[in-house]
């Protein structure tokens, strides 16, 4: 593929495990565990949920008060990590020189749509909030993120299940790969919802036992998350231009689709999975050998972990393989870009945060557990792997 | 590949005026109304009784029996397209590499009947466990592109991108980069949306809809019409249309995307946006101003929006405005959301082919802030060769798409 190099100068995340890059490094190795959530404003689940909230963080304390009101929930963690990671690169730009923004979500904002939605049928269309109305369609943060920051160059959403914060990602490289862009702000954002919770728990997809156990043997499901991770994608003569360090490179990216998923039942033998992972490493012009170390899809789903197991293990053989969703929670949209945010932290610590310990894991591939000394390769290779049958692999370039 | 050319292979529609692209442009040309008293949702509290449905779908006649009851209605719109699309173009999807055929769609709404199925259950059961297991798995809007994907049998980038009304036009664009970028050789591209009652109440409270029928630039234009539908094209490099002696229909010159950065529901009156995109398509496509033929607007018959799209044309356009047409098809099918540009652009590559343009019905009072030849009422003919499609959203998002008839 032609096209110049793109690189990651700023980063950002807010998740479970902390307020911006440097919380997140800190406390990955940790394991907090998940809280729970039962209430919410208008609704209240069945029973205390086990979750991965982002309670850390409070917006007022980065965004200020002004405009926040009408804010939901996804909105504000989109705008606090955009402000964490870029926001004077947003103030010292203008016009048709700021980066442009890109945000991959499963859902939006669901709790604002189907509390729109249950407003109106439980009060009636006559009273409804004309100004909720905004937060109901699915670009609603990404827009709210524009408006703050005065971007007039590219507001864009990305909607892929799980994939949706690596897509973004690899929407945002093409464009500027297309030369329509020096720069833009890309990544994954996903809030805990009550609509999404009491979906997931009607779906089954849940672990009874309240454990997220990625690999494991006994694994149940998985447990909720949410949370955001950002970053400025430039490209090489950008960045340059304005004398700004690179963190990573984003080497080499694949999608593509399997077909023979359906409701989460992966077939075993998934080539798409297998091909998307072999030209990650191709377009990063390594050999699979080369990875230093591979951030799983995987979050305790046993017909997709052991799916993921088995083509890490044809296409990687015994290359160290970790899950961020242990620690985090499986977060929709935002995962693959929060663990893309993991594996930088963890390239720049010279380490791998494994698994936590405490629980059987499925053989024939490298699993990483506690943690152990980082590859000197340079490279992770990120996946992200949706029920729906999306595959996307990264290949990520540490630059020291 | 800085020589690279992509065309359109294939088209097919869904709309509130027929369900097939043949029977859409025989309606649209006649000026048909799609937009009649609603019957899929009880209107007795709104103050708009209209809107755009499509009553001729039939699911069983593009996808099986056991598969209808697994997918929501926005991706039942959408494979019906895409197969359409698929047997116009003469694909033979089993001598394609699947890995580098791509399916890239928009949506406003994704599959909102799916929720809101859901949350009637739970309220009219007063139990969570009234909503069937299988119904949140179809609700993300992602599934719209890969249901697609799976009944067609692609294998390469399958993407969704929710830019709410503007969504088609970025998904077109997308495809155009895609195969630029040699990352594919054929992408179905396109939009889909259902009627949706959270968009219906939306647009009322916003007072936003039109009690009156839909009169996109005239004077007495009182609001849009929601509406339902889907559009696909299949795009592809010329190359490889011409290798497999695929129909050509048009080709597709360049696109440009921008945001006003004003308001969540509003557009900027200053016109930031759309002329920042507009401008961006035509450097994207080599087009100069001069050569432009005639834009299919975005015309939701809103008052804002129709007096800010004639001032970008104005803007970018210079004195060729005032001679341009500029017609909304939007006056016959409604705004069909997420699917709007995507239809729109269907519409844009048969009125290439026909040499005509479609026209602005319910046209009756001239708006001195609209001063541009919308194509009242009747369609006319006229000698086309470069075509615009404007499209504009919630949250600033806008798109221009330029297409071109294909001479060789």
């Amino acid at each position: 593929m032609s096209g110049p190099k793109v690189l990651i100068t700023r980063a950002s995340a807010v998740s479970a495990l902390g307020v911006g890059l440097d919380e997140l490094s800190a406390n990955l190795p940790g394991d907090p565990g998940p809280g729970s959530v039962k209430a919410y404003e208008f609704h209240e689940l069945d029973r205390e949920t086990p979750c991965f909230p982002a309670s850390r963080l409070d917006p007022v304390a980065v965004l200020g008060k002004k405009g926040l009101r009408t804010k939901d929930w996804a909105t504000k963690l989109l705008l606090a990590t955009i402000e964490l990671a870029c926001k004077d690169r947003f103030d010292e730009t203008e016009g048709d020189g700021k980066p442009g923004i890109c945000v991959g979500t499963a859902f939006g904002s669901v709790q604002s749509i189907g509390d729109f939605l249950s407003d109106s049928i439980v009060n009636g269309v006559n009273a409804v909030n004309p100004q909720a109305f905004a937060n109901t369609v699915i670009n609603s943060p990404t827009g709210n993120a524009n408006i703050r920051h005065q971007v007039r160059t590219l507001s864009t959403t990305v909607a892929t299940g799980f994939n949706a914060g690596l897509d973004a990602l690899l929407y945002s490289y093409d464009y500027l790969r297309r030369g329509y862009l020096p720069a833009v702000v890309a990544g994954g954002l996903e809030e805990l919802s009550y609509y999404a919770i009491m979906g997931m728990q009607r779906s089954g997809v849940l672990s009874p036992r309240g454990l997220i156990q990625p690999f494991g043997t006994a694994a149940d499901g998985f447990v909720p998350g949410e949370g955001c991770a950002m970053f400025l994608l430039e490209t090489e003569e950008s960045a340059r231009a304005r004398g700004a360090s690179p963190i990573a490179e984003i080497a080499g990216v694949a999608n593509a689709f399997e077909p023979g998923t359906f409701a989460g039942a992966w077939a075993s033998g998934s080539d798409a999975v297998r091909y998307v992972m072999r030209e990650a490493c191709a377009g990063a012009g390594i050999d699979p050998a080369d990875v230093g170390f591979v951030a799983a899809s995987a979050n305790g789903t046993r017909p997709a972990d052991a799916m993921e197991a088995a083509a890490i293990a044809e296409v990687l053989g015994g290359t160290p393989v970790t899950a961020y969703k242990a620690r985090l929670g499986e977060c929709y949209g935002a995962s693959p870009a929060l663990s893309l945010a993991c594996a930088l932290c963890d390239l720049k610590a010279g380490r791998i945060t494994g698994v936590p310990a405490g629980y059987e894991t499925e053989g024939g591939i490298n699993l990483v557990v506690d943690s152990a000394a980082g590859a000197e390769s340079g490279f992770a290779l990120i996946n992200a792997f949706s029920c729906d049958g999306n595959c996307t692999s990264i290949v990520l370039k540490n630059v020291p | 590949m800085p020589d690279t050319r992509i065309v359109i292979t294939g088209l097919g529609v869904v709309s509130p005026i027929g369900t097939g692209s043949d029977r859409f442009w025989a309606a649209a040309v006649k000026g048909t109304n799609g937009v009649r008293p609603l019957s899929s949702i009880d209107t007795t509290d709104y103050k708009t009784k209209t809107g755009g449905e499509v009553l001729d779908f039939d699911p069983a006649a593009y996808l099986e029996p056991s598969k209808i009851k697994h997918m929501g209605r926005s991706s039942q719109f959408a494979i019906a397209a895409a197969k359409e699309a698929v047997r116009r173009s003469g694909i033979e999807v089993d001598k394609e590499d699947p890995f580098r055929m791509a399916v890239c769609m928009g949506t406003t709404m994704g599959e909102p009947q799916i929720l809101d199925q859901g949350v009637r259950a739970k309220y009219d059961a007063s139990d969570t466990n009234a909503i069937p297991p299988d119904l949140p798995r179809q609700y993300p809007c992602s599934v719209i592109p890969t249901n697609v994907a799976r009944e067609l049998g692609a294998k390469g980038y399958v993407t969704i991108i929710p830019t709410a009304c503007a969504a088609g036009n970025y998904a077109i664009g997308y495809a155009f980069d895609l195969l630029h970028l040699g990352k594919a050789d054929v992408v179905l591209a396109g939009g889909s949306d259902p009627f949706s009652s959270i968009a219906f109440t939306g647009f009322n409270r916003l007072l936003a809809t039109t009690p009156d029928l839909c009169r996109p630039f005239d004077r007495n234009r009182s609001g849009m019409a929601v509406s339902e539908g889907a559009g696909m094209v299949v795009v592809e490099r010329l190359d490889h249309a011409l290798k497999r002696n695929a129909p050509i229909l048009a080709e597709v010159l360049g696109y440009g995307l921008a945001c006003d950065a004003f308001k969540m529901t509003i557009p900027d009156p200053t016109g930031s946006g759309g002329i920042r995109a507009l401008g961006r398509a035509l450097a994207n496509a080599r087009v100069a101003p001069e050569s432009v033929d005639y834009i299919n607007a975005h015309g939701t018959g809103t008052g804002e929006n129709d007096k800010t799209e004639t001032l970008i044309a104005k803007t970018v356009l210079g004195e060729r405005a005032k001679s341009i047409s500029m017609s909304s098809t939007k006056s016959m099918i409604g705004h069909t959301m997420g699917a709007a540009s995507a239809i729109e652009a269907c519409a844009c590559v048969q009125m290439l082919n026909n040499n005509i343009m479609l026209p602005t019905i319910n046209y009756q009072d001239p708006d001195p802030d609209c001063d541009i030849d919308c194509v009242p009422n009747t369609a006319r003919e006229a000698d086309l060769n470069i075509v615009i499609s404007n499209a504009y959203a919630f949250a600033g998002n806008c798109s221009s798409l330029v297409l071109g008839k294909y001479k060789g």
